[in-house]
């Protein structure tokens, strides 16, 4: 029998990380075997069946399950591989901009002075600026593509990441076990590693996850405004654009690529919402304030 | 008659079943009268305050033949009457006095949003208030409505709100621990206070507390409660003079005296028993513990039985009988009275000095924590080091650990100077340990206590195999008295005197010759800092550890160490042997300390009635 | 040190210099990696070579980074923001024509974005315990996972195609006209005298408004709700219900002047992500903000443009830093010292 933490326990038994990692998931999943899944090619476009509605109602056909868009092309492949995109924009650079920021802020936190002076002068000048704003620019430097998207985001949000988590690391160096840790001989090196690195992780877990939300968001934007991936790659933003044209005679262009984003932030959110309340210690008082 | 308690019972629902809380509690509090309640934390004595004011949590449930205030039913009040009581005929002293008011709001305005509850007119509040301040003996009145909580002192919060309770001229106070975290002189003049005012407004009080010996000398009745249970009730005076339950009696033994012969202290084995523990108990709650038991004692609960004039115990009638009398302390000073083995440790004009920075725009005040400090201290040998919050002690164990840099002087360790910044931290560290104070801060959550005791094989240069460091894992448990089965636990799961155990069992696993304790045994129950002061006496003498222990409190100092050091506002004021200093103080800061002590000797009038000095910045 | 209100808004200036020097030394460099040619978009198809060397070197593309940077810079000293590539007009112009719009219409969504957001607050923690709070939570979560660009769409669709009931075109009816005086319609609109008019500006904003409002109400509810609950398990809350003072008094004069703080400085931190969130508001629903002006000016590759803008929003977000700071000093009274 494995041994788990209780921590660990706590939050495989709490229901919104069991619904919100399912949902992540399930959305991995699609984003891993869009080839498989997808019944067209999403750059096929067929202009015979342009702005074709979704399979159910009176003009449509099962061939298209989602209906067409301007162009002709399948909107369900495109959501799928709009999908893709998303997945892989959210995951890398969720985690990318989570170790930067966390390793700066360990920096920051444990050893203070100077480094975190200018660490937190940076983070200061990062953050007097709207983020979707700085990511636009970035993007009108770099160019298009999906690396860009990624690197974008993380010289943005790294400075989410590294204000949070600098707070906590504060936090855990006050208490007297690490004094103890140096005491029982540790280098400073041990004592990052051993000691404050397990104590940040659980909010390092629940920021990542929300994170992974934010970059979805991020690259919907940067797609409907058409500075994202290029052209030819089918993007969740990009179908909001072009449907936006035709919201009055073909609605469900608009609505569907809507529900993708909202699925995927949702579950990125509902997760970090469990994983919080099962690694917040103050929730067992909370409970005592409900009379 | 003002409080009139019969017959108390408070159940809680627990996922196992019903638990009793409060067991059939009776008592009554007079106008005019104090009753102390007695007991170590579980017992419930902080539960009777919320039940009086009707404040429990969901879940649980009261049940007494009488509850009456001044002949109302509490009970069947309504709740508009019960809030109208509150804070008006019944007042509150609360324990942690910092954090009982409003950060963000100024004295003045907390006091004011008070006296306007009472029905004062606008016009006179902030003169009632500055009045009520005067009446606790703070300086500048006036000046401190304007002050935030955060700029106060513990023991000026603490006078602020008697001040807010006797402000209404209340008939019943109760007052839930008020002296526990002040320091033992600011504890003295508050204990002078609350009694002048509780006299002059001739109000009921009721003193819950730990102390039975404070208990004594305060309160003109004490009642004793174990695990939720009545077990004596008295006179004071009787109470602790002769005290008839052998809870009563091992509270008063678990105890080190101040005066008088240096008697062993006899702990009590294991802890109170928790609240979900207490639905198995049909019988006596204390028996498992209880050195006189025998099996009827489990089957059923005693009957409260007057014993002596006044004083009530339930017990069974052989505990009348009493008990071996008490073992003298084998002489563990006396090991090592002869100590020409050598200084271990020595400080020579040592000091600390914060802030002062000279940067361009930061020009903090500079702050001397310690200030030219020399002591030694000697192979195998304990030396105590007391004072009050402020006076450096705290600083002057970092700086012994090496947590600190000197700002001045020198520390030698065997003869060597290791003063800091040194090249290598293990050269600093060799030889010494540390045991902090609060085991909750100092344990980290996330680590098993298997793991935990042996941390400091984990450093470099440690090659041990997981079966060796097992060993040594469980050697150390051992020796410190605690259960294999805490080996794969979490610091969260265990008891405070456990966790108090596994933080000296990691210290020990160096084998360090020196060990530096802060305040370690300050938070625990009184039948718990026993167990664990035995187990320091023991430690010393099996593994021939010096020890440096900083504390609070004068009794404790004395009957683990061989000599103290006296500090005040960081400078070290006195200094000998313990014995000559405490019966003999040359300084008048230490008779003051010695003098604000409660005796052993009740009959000894205490507080010094002429501790009602006003006081400013305390 | 004394810390007062005063004493902020003067670091802050001070402070506010390199941050702006540094922010737009970024821009800048980060602008001039672009792949693409930046005057591509404003030349005629057919142009010639030597056309485009001419206007690259009148533009100042031809000499090295830090040279430009440093021309430009003596530009902005005298005022001057420079020429907009796609526009031809100078780059102040449109900003200050722009930005009251924006201005407007970022006070309307955060004046909503924070009622709402405390009100649902207070409310989620009066319902504590009960079924209508955990509601109220799931609620709250699924209105934070939609971004207030998809809640544009989503409003224009349910109350604007579907239920017609709100305009969701421009700030106002074409039809009418006002005088500019200030450029805040809302203002300038009563200033005239003109109430039709005034309402038709109100119900333009009405959707945008809320569209930034709903990106700020879940997480205000959120954070004073759990702040609400830190506050409550403190010492000094038990300890006024021992002196006898009613719930409700409790929680509007203990609780939530303590639990404030945290929200304040999500507010701070949000106000300044909204003005980011307008951008693509102001796209769908046709407004001309600097947001709309700043879209445009991407997509084009405009340089001046853009390194003006972000230049303003920059400024604007030091404001409502400064803002939010001051504001925390007056409620945490521990942050003065006397």
């Amino acid at each position: 029998m494995i041994r788990l933490s209780p921590t660990l326990r706590r939050c495989l038994a709490e229901p919104r990380v069991r619904v919100g990692g399912g949902l992540m998931l399930a959305l991995l999943l699609v984003a891993l075997f869009a080839p498989v899944l997808a019944p067209h090619n999403p750059g096929e476009q067929d202009l015979l069946h342009t702005l074709a509605p979704p399979a159910w109602t009176a003009d449509g056909e099962w061939s298209f399950a989602l209906g067409t868009d301007s162009l002709g092309r399948d909107i369900l492949s495109r959501l799928i591989y709009g999908a893709r995109v998303a997945m892989r924009v959210a995951t890398v650079a969720a985690f990318g901009a989570a170790l930067v920021g966390s390793v700066l802020a360990l920096i920051a936190g444990y050893y203070g002075g100077w480094p975190d002076w200018i660490i937190g002068r940076a983070v200061d000048v990062w953050m007097s600026f709207p983020p979707v704003i700085l990511s636009l620019i970035l993007m009108v430097g770099f160019g298009a593509g999906l690396n860009n998207v990624i690197l974008a985001i993380i010289i943005v949000d790294w400075t989410r990441f590294c204000r949070v988590v600098r707070s906590e690391v504060l936090a855990v160096v006050k208490r007297d076990y690490i004094p103890a840790a140096r005491l029982a001989g540790f280098s400073h090196l041990q004592v990052v590693l051993k000691e404050i690195v397990p104590a940040v992780t659980p909010l390092l877990l629940t920021l990542v996850s929300i994170e992974m939300g934010i970059a979805v968001v991020v690259e919907a934007i940067l797609s409907f405004v058409g500075l994202s991936v290029e052209p030819s790659v089918p993007a969740w933003g990009v179908m909001i654009a072009d449907a936006r044209q035709y919201m009055y005679e073909a609605p469900w262009g608009l609505i569907v690529p809507v529900l993708g984003i909202f699925v995927s932030v949702l579950a990125a959110n509902v997760l970090g919402d469990g994983l919080r309340r099962s690694v917040d210690p103050r929730l067992a008082q909370r409970l005592a304030v409900i009379r | 008659m003002l409080l009139e308690v019969a017959d108390l019972n408070v159940t809680v629902r627990l996922a196992a079943g019903e638990v009793a809380v409060l067991r059939d509690v009776s008592f009554t509090v007079e106008a005019g009268r104090i009753l102390g309640l007695v007991g170590e934390s579980g017992a419930g004595k902080s539960m009777i305050g919320r039940v009086v004011a009707r404040l429990l949590p969901a879940g649980f449930r009261v049940d007494a033949r009488r509850l009456n205030f001044n002949g109302e039913d509490l009970l069947s009040v309504s709740p508009e009457r019960q809030r109208a009581l509150l804070g008006n005929r019944i007042a509150f002293v609360p324990q942690e006095a910092l954090s009982a008011l409003n950060p963000v709001l100024t004295i003045g305005r907390q006091f004011e949003e008070h006296l306007a509850r009472l029905g004062v007119p606008r016009r006179e509040r902030r003169a009632r208030a500055a009045r009520a301040l005067g009446e606790v003996r703070l300086a500048h009145p006036a000046e401190l409505l304007d002050r935030y909580p955060f700029q106060l002192s513990g023991g000026m919060c603490q006078r602020v709100l008697i001040a807010l309770a006797f402000s209404s001229d209340p008939a019943l106070i109760i007052a839930d621990e008020p002296t526990t975290a002040l320091d033992v002189t600011t504890q003295a003049h508050i204990v002078t206070l609350i009694r002048g005012l509780q006299r002059a407004h001739n109000t009921g009080l009721l003193f819950i507390t730990h102390d039975l010996r404070l208990a004594a000398h305060l309160c003109d009745e004490i009642l004793v409660l174990y695990a939720g249970d009545v077990v004596e009730r008295g006179p004071a005076k009787m109470v602790f003079g002769v005290p008839r339950h052998p809870y009563t009696r091992a509270l008063k033994r678990a105890t080190p005296g101040l005066t008088g012969p240096r008697l062993r202290l006899a702990a009590l084995p294991d802890v109170t028993p928790g609240v979900a523990a207490l639905g198995g108990f049909r019988g006596c709650r204390f028996a498992p513990r209880c050195p006189i038991a025998d099996p009827d004692c489990a089957a059923a609960v005693a009957q409260l039985v007057e014993v002596a004039a006044g004083q009530w115990v339930r017990c069974t009638p052989r505990c009348a009988a009493g008990e071996a009398p008490l073992v003298a302390a084998e002489e563990a000073l006396a090991l090592h009275a002869g100590q020409e083995h050598g200084a271990l440790l020595q400080l020579e004009a040592t000091a600390k000095i914060y802030g002062g920075s000279r940067s361009l725009w930061r020009r903090g005040r500079a702050v001397a924590a310690v200030r030219g400090a020399s002591f030694t201290v000697g192979i195998g040998e304990a030396v105590g080091v007391v004072g009050e919050s402020g006076s450096g002690k705290s600083t002057l164990a970092r700086l012994v650990m090496g947590l600190e840099a000197p700002s001045a002087g020198r520390i030698l360790l065997e003869g060597e100077d290791v003063t800091l910044p040194l090249p290598s931290w293990r050269e600093r560290i060799r030889l010494m340990q540390m045991i902090f104070q609060d085991p909750v801060s100092a344990l980290n959550p996330r680590r098993r206590v298997g793991n935990l005791v042996t941390q400091a094989l984990e450093a470099k240069g440690q090659t041990l195999s997981r079966a060796e460091r097992h060993e040594r894992a469980l050697a150390l448990l051992r020796d410190t008295g605690l259960p294999e089965e805490l080996m794969p636990r979490f610091p969260p799961q265990l008891s405070g005197g456990q966790r108090q155990r596994v933080n000296i069992a990691r210290a020990l696993c160096a084998e360090p010759r020196l060990l530096v304790a802060d305040e370690i045994v300050s938070g625990l129950d009184v039948s718990v800092q026993a167990q664990i002061l035995n187990l320091l006496l023991r430690l010393r003498r099996e593994h021939d550890v010096a020890l440096l222990f900083i504390s609070h409190d004068l009794s404790v100092v004395r009957y683990l160490c061989e000599r103290v050091i006296v500090m005040c506002g960081g400078e070290i004021v006195e200094a000998g042997p313990t014995e000559e200093v405490f019966a003999a103080p040359k300084h008048p800061y230490t008779r003051t300390l010695l003098a604000a002590v409660p005796p052993d000797d009740i009959s000894r009038p205490w507080p010094p009635e002429d501790g009602m000095a006003p006081l400013g910045d305390e | 040190m004394i810390e007062s209100g005063f004493g902020i808004v003067y670091r802050r200036c001070l402070v506010a210099v390199p941050t702006l020097l540094v922010v737009s030394v970024l821009v800048f460099v980060v602008l001039r990696l672009l792949p693409a040619d930046p005057l591509a978009m404003s030349l005629p198809p057919n142009a010639t070579q030597a056309e485009m060397e001419e206007m690259r070197h009148d533009m100042g593309f031809d000499r090295p980074i830090p040279v430009q940077y440093a021309i430009w810079l003596g530009q902005i000293g005298r005022g001057d923001f420079g020429t907009s590539i796609q526009f031809r007009r100078s780059v102040s112009d449109l900003i200050l024509a722009a930005l009251p719009t924006t201005l407007e219409l970022v006070a309307v969504g955060l004046t909503l974005g924070i009622l709402l957001g405390i009100g649902c607050g207070v409310l989620m923690f009066a319902w504590r315990g009960t079924a209508k709070e955990q509601i109220a939570d799931l609620g709250s979560v699924v209105v934070m996972s939609i971004p207030e660009f998809l809640w544009a769409i989503l409003l224009i669709l349910g109350l604007g195609v579907g239920v017609r009931m709100l305009p969701f075109i421009g700030r106002i009816d074409a039809q009418m006209t006002v005088p500019t005086t200030t450029g805040f319609l809302l203002i300038d609109t009563l200033i005239a005298g003109n109430l039709p008019a005034f309402l038709s500006v109100l119900e333009h904003l009405a959707l945008p408004a809320f569209s930034l409002a709903l990106g700020l109400t879940p997480l205000i509810m959120r954070v004073l709700r759990s702040s609400l609950f830190d506050t409550y398990v403190e010492d000094y809350i038990a300890l006024a219900r021992l002196r006898g003072l009613s719930e409700r008094r409790i929680l509007l004069r203990h609780a939530l002047k303590n639990a404030a703080l945290p929200t304040v400085s999500l507010i701070g931190v949000q106000a300044g992500f909204m003005f980011g969130g307008t951008l693509l508001v102001e796209v769908i629903y046709t407004f001309p903000g600097i947001g709309n002006l700043m879209v445009q000016a991407l997509r084009n590759h405009d340089l001046p443009l853009i390194q003006g803008i972000a230049l303003v929003y920059c400024v604007i977000v030091l404001v409502l830093n400064t803002v939010v700071e001051v504001a925390y000093l007056r409620l945490n009274p521990k942050l003065r010292k006397a």
